[in-house]
């Protein structure tokens, strides 16, 4: 089964494996999993750091997966995920006395964009993995080592250690990422590409 | 050249879109630092920044794994 299908499937059909401890699997779930609990956490995004609760969220969903029990709807996982996203946001933003009527405001902003049922987010295709490619070999030299290195750290590493390894001072490295990042954005729009699209 | 002032505020939220995020002792995710100094419009464009970042990563990468579901499998292994 190739990614792009195994991705238009419901998620839950990792449940199992995932159930029995399975890392690969849960691989698979976050992969389409990750974006639309990130997307559900929009409302919070100016009062809650949504990385961290998204990580969270992640790793508490590996620690309550084997007891889980779906209610036969599809995707039933990733509506538990995006509530226990928004209830981890939620409680982070009482931890900070956020003021009831804005909690209540940003609460139902959130229930806005409370939509699993879109559907799992697409896998990269072929074509846009080397339109993408191309984006960065034609960087100028600087921001695309930064780049590289950011997207080559998989999350372990503080940005300290990256710009250490690439002999740059941390603010250096921090702008020459920011400077990648709108030259690809601004190459892969020329190739007719938007990402939001593409990837949902 | 833009003015000082938003020069180090893209800086914050550049080094906030960064999967990685310091730990508790007791292993608790924490917000980045750089997070915790922006104004909620840095925020929000660290949010978004973020986001393209992530769809970037994901669909670079051979398996379709972004740096943060990297980064959450790597606290699942036996190191982590």
């Amino acid at each position: 089964m190739t990614a792009d299908r195994a991705l238009s499937l419901d998620l839950d059909q990792h449940l199992p494996r995932i159930a029995a401890r399975d890392v690969e699997a849960f691989g698979h779930w976050m992969r389409g999993a990750e974006p639309r609990i990130r997307g559900s956490l929009r409302s919070f995004a100016a009062s809650v750091d949504v990385e961290g609760v998204v990580q969270d969220t992640l790793l508490r969903i590996w620690q309550a997966a084997p007891h889980f029990v779906p209610d036969g709807r599809e995707n039933a996982l990733l509506r538990f995920a995006i509530r226990t996203a928004r209830n981890r946001a939620l409680s982070q933003l009482r931890r900070r006395h956020a003021e009831p009527m804005e909690i209540e405001r940003i609460e139902r902003e959130a229930q806005g964009h409370d939509d699993p049922a879109a559907g799992p987010a697409r896998a990269h295709d072929p074509l846009l993995r080397r339109r993408i490619e191309e984006c960065l070999r034609r960087l100028p030299r600087q921001p695309g080592r930064a780049i590289a290195a950011r997207l080559d750290s998989d999350g372990l590493q503080p940005d300290e250690v990256l710009a250490g390894g690439l002999a740059m001072r941390k603010n250096t490295f921090l702008q020459n990422v920011t400077r990648a990042r709108k030259l690809l954005a601004e190459c892969l729009t020329r190739h007719g590409i938007d990402l939001a699209l593409e990837l949902g | 050249m833009s003015p000082p002032e938003n020069r180090q505020s893209e800086i914050l939220i550049e080094a906030a879109t960064t999967a990685w995020r310091p730990r508790s002792p007791s292993g608790e995710i924490r917000p980045h630092p750089a997070w915790a100094d922006l104004d909620p419009a840095g925020r929000l464009a660290a949010y978004e920044a973020t986001q393209f970042l992530r769809r970037l990563e994901a669909a670079r990468d051979p398996e379709g794994l972004s740096t943060t579901v990297k980064a959450v499998l790597a606290r699942l292994s036996p190191t982590g």
